[in-house]
């Protein structure tokens, strides 16, 4: 599984939406599922399956998925 | 982690395992969550409602909780109370987690929230501060206890406060005062108060974090949404939450049936014999010692050992006779098949001999032959994941929660020295002709007693655990019966047997409800202990019961029957007694009545001491 499909997977497992429905601008705004507590379950679930860990301040960020993608680029997970 | 119930097809046991493996990822638990409640619901289990109170986050890890329970198995259903809010729950009936009728209550706190200057600024506190700061703790913890009584009847468990792992306050050992001052106290109060109200009971979260370490939290996440309990961590306290409750939600295991050779000594008795055995304080027999130290504490804690050997007998005899330093001897096992014969052929005939069902056996082997064997012919047996190296075999005996139950009465401790007893019984039964002439000869001696104060934790403990002998089925708490007790329309009778081979303490008790207005009464339970099967006991409680509902003046008598798949023996008890069916076509439950005042017969060779 490339690492875009298996971040979108990630996401779409976690927000119990459709993988189809998530694409790039996806975010908090656009997903109604995208809480608090998802976000905990979405970190959890992130640093297990690509084997990264979120500093404590970027977890906050995790709202968008562009944001995701850039701050997994920066742990070296190619996309 | 996680014992997958026996029961379960492959598919589903291998999600679950795949969980543990992963350390517990979210996709994989909603998975397996998702394939267990495609299980019939015999496979799953009982429902089970658990409420929690805590002051930290969980929420998002209450799926991993849920799959422990599934696991033992249940079907649970998990409530959590508003961060904080204890008290404001627990003693308020009205609250939405006490309204949905929650069958344990878990109270999860720890030191950072109950009061973090302890913990964070204690250098700055004087030293009588401190003490009063422990104290309010502690009384408020009291209060608590207190007031929770006459609300609910579900068992509260309480949480002992975690222990502290922080590297500079456990190595800072020259202070008068640590936070983890603090936390011994708390704790050893809570243990106390465990043990003063009968409602109140322990979730050792002390003991889980000293098991789990410094892995247990994870501060990243306790600071972002306090949420302490790291994920890497969380199967193990799943696995630790379950088998806190797992003797709420199934009857406890009662029999292990042990193999001898490279399980209870290394080596083979019939090629190594007795002198090549190794069994002793010196490795490698320690390990086998060992062993049969945590066998023999299972038995002095009420389990039967049954022993299950390919061997001759008379080999097996002389060497439990030569060898020093074995711990468990011959008389400790309440059954023996020393013979060639299948060992589930074996098992079933002493889960005969002992009227126990199949499902109450644990048995351990080192052969996989023997153990597959086991599961084949004798599904219902757990099979413990033993192996041919004994370290293996000792550690399976000492994370077997199987026979885990809170309470550790009198009868339990001396139910095997009865089970012995029975068997002479059975022996001399089968010596005498006449059954009849075979009851006299034991000289049966019944007592009657009302249940008192005293007495509720043994009646509450065999309503939990009486399968076979049990009209209703009805689990009542402690609580509940204090309640009852409390009205003197209700009649509450136990009874003990004893013969002339052992004292069986108490074994028998009916519940009847009654209701001064309309002069009825209702039998709510009717149960004997499994051991006590079979010698018309129930006649004695019986007719001890009609007498002294005739005394309070009832005018008519209502029972029911309630099927259940271990109770078909009970089916026709009310018949048996006289009293008259009513016509239903459930097949479920039957109704019975009676006019009172009546009288009942009670057996002759049972003599019938009262003290109503």
């Amino acid at each position: 599984m490339n690492n875009q499909i298996m971040l979108f997977q990630t996401l779409a497992d976690i927000l119990n939406v459709n993988v189809d429905s998530i694409n790039d601008d996806s975010s908090s705004d656009t997903i109604p599922g995208w809480d608090s507590q998802a976000i905990i379950s979405l970190v959890c679930e992130l640093e297990k399956r690509f084997g990264v860990e979120f500093d404590i301040l970027e977890i906050a960020d995790i709202r968008k998925v562009k944001i995701i993608k850039d701050l997994l680029k920066d742990k070296g997970v190619i996309f | 982690l996680f014992d997958v119930p026996q029961a379960w097809p492959d598919e589903v046991a291998n999600l679950v395992k795949k969980v543990v493996n992963s350390s517990g990822g979210i996709s994989d638990i909603r998975r397996a969550l998702k394939a267990i409640v495609s299980l019939s619901k015999v496979q799953q289990g009982p429902k089970f409602k658990l409420g929690i109170c805590r002051t930290f986050t969980l929420e998002t890890q209450i799926d991993a909780l849920r799959l422990g329970l599934s696991t033992i198995p249940c079907r649970p259903n998990i409530f959590v109370g508003e961060l904080d809010n204890i008290e404001q729950i627990l003693l308020n009936g009205n609250s939405q987690l006490l309204q949905a009728e929650p069958d344990a209550i878990l109270v999860l706190w720890r030191l950072e929230e109950l009061h973090p200057r302890l913990l964070f600024e204690y250098d700055g506190m004087s030293s009588e501060d401190r003490e009063l700061s422990i104290i309010s703790i502690i009384e408020r913890i009291e209060k608590l206890c207190v007031e929770y009584e006459g609300i609910s009847n579900a068992p509260l468990f309480l949480s002992t406060l975690p222990e502290i792992i922080d590297y500079k306050i456990m190595s800072d050992v020259s202070t008068s005062y640590s936070p983890r001052h603090a936390v011994l106290r708390i704790n050893q109060a809570l243990f106390d108060l465990a043990r003063r109200f009968q409602n109140i009971r322990l979730f050792d979260l002390s003991g889980w974090v000293s098991y789990a370490g410094r892995k247990a939290f994870d501060i990243k996440m306790d600071l972002y949404a306090r949420q302490p309990i790291s994920n890497a961590s969380l199967i193990s306290f799943a696995d630790y939450l379950s088998n806190t409750f797992r003797s709420l939600v199934c009857a406890p295991a009662k029999v292990l049936a042990l193999d001898l050779d490279n399980v209870l000594w290394g080596g083979i008795l019939g090629e190594d014999g007795y002198n090549g055995l190794r069994i002793g304080h010196d490795f490698p027999g320690n390990i086998y010692r060992r062993i049969q130290l945590q066998a023999l504490a299972l038995k002095n804690r009420g389990v039967l050992l049954v022993l299950l050997s390919k061997n001759n007998l008379t080999d097996v005899e002389e060497a439990f006779s030569v060898l020093p330093d074995m711990p468990l001897r011959l008389n400790n096992f309440s059954a023996i098949r020393v013979n060639w014969n299948e060992k589930g052929e074996n098992i079933k005939n002493i889960s005969h001999e002992l009227n126990l069902g199949l499902d109450s056996f644990v048995f351990i082997d080192d052969q996989k032959f023997e153990r597959e064997q086991m599961r084949f012919y004798a599904p219902d047996v757990h099979v413990l994941n033993a192996s041919e190296d004994p370290l293996a075999n000792l550690s399976a005996l000492m994370n077997c929660h199987l026979f885990n139950s809170y309470r550790v009465s009198d009868e339990d401790r001396n139910r095997s020295a009865d089970y012995i007893a029975q068997k002479q019984r059975k022996k001399l039964k089968s010596e005498n002709g006449d059954p009849k002439e075979f009851l006299y000869s034991l000289q049966l001696q019944a007592k009657i007693t009302p249940v008192t104060d005293v007495t509720i934790p043994r009646a509450v403990q065999m309503l939990a655990k009486t399968n076979q002998f049990n009209v209703t089925t009805r689990r009542h708490t402690e609580a509940d019966l204090t309640r009852m007790l409390a009205d003197k329309m209700n009649t509450l009778l136990l009874l003990s047997l004893s013969d002339r081979f052992s004292e069986q303490g108490i074994v028998g008790l009916v519940i009847a409800l009654g209701d001064d207005l309309s002069k009825t009464v209702k039998v709510d339970s009717f149960l004997l202990s499994c051991r006590a099967i079979g010698r018309g006991a129930e006649y004695a409680l019986w007719s001890s019961l009609l007498s002294c509902l005739s005394q309070k003046g009832f005018q008519t008598l209502h029972a029911d029957y309630y099927r259940t798949n271990k109770n078909s023996l009970v089916e026709k008890l009310y018949e048996d007694f006289g009293l008259i069916k009513k016509v239903s076509s459930n097949d479920e439950c039957y109704e019975f009545t009676l006019e009172l005042p009546s009288y009942s017969d009670s057996p002759k060779w049972i003599e019938i001491e009262k003290s109503i």
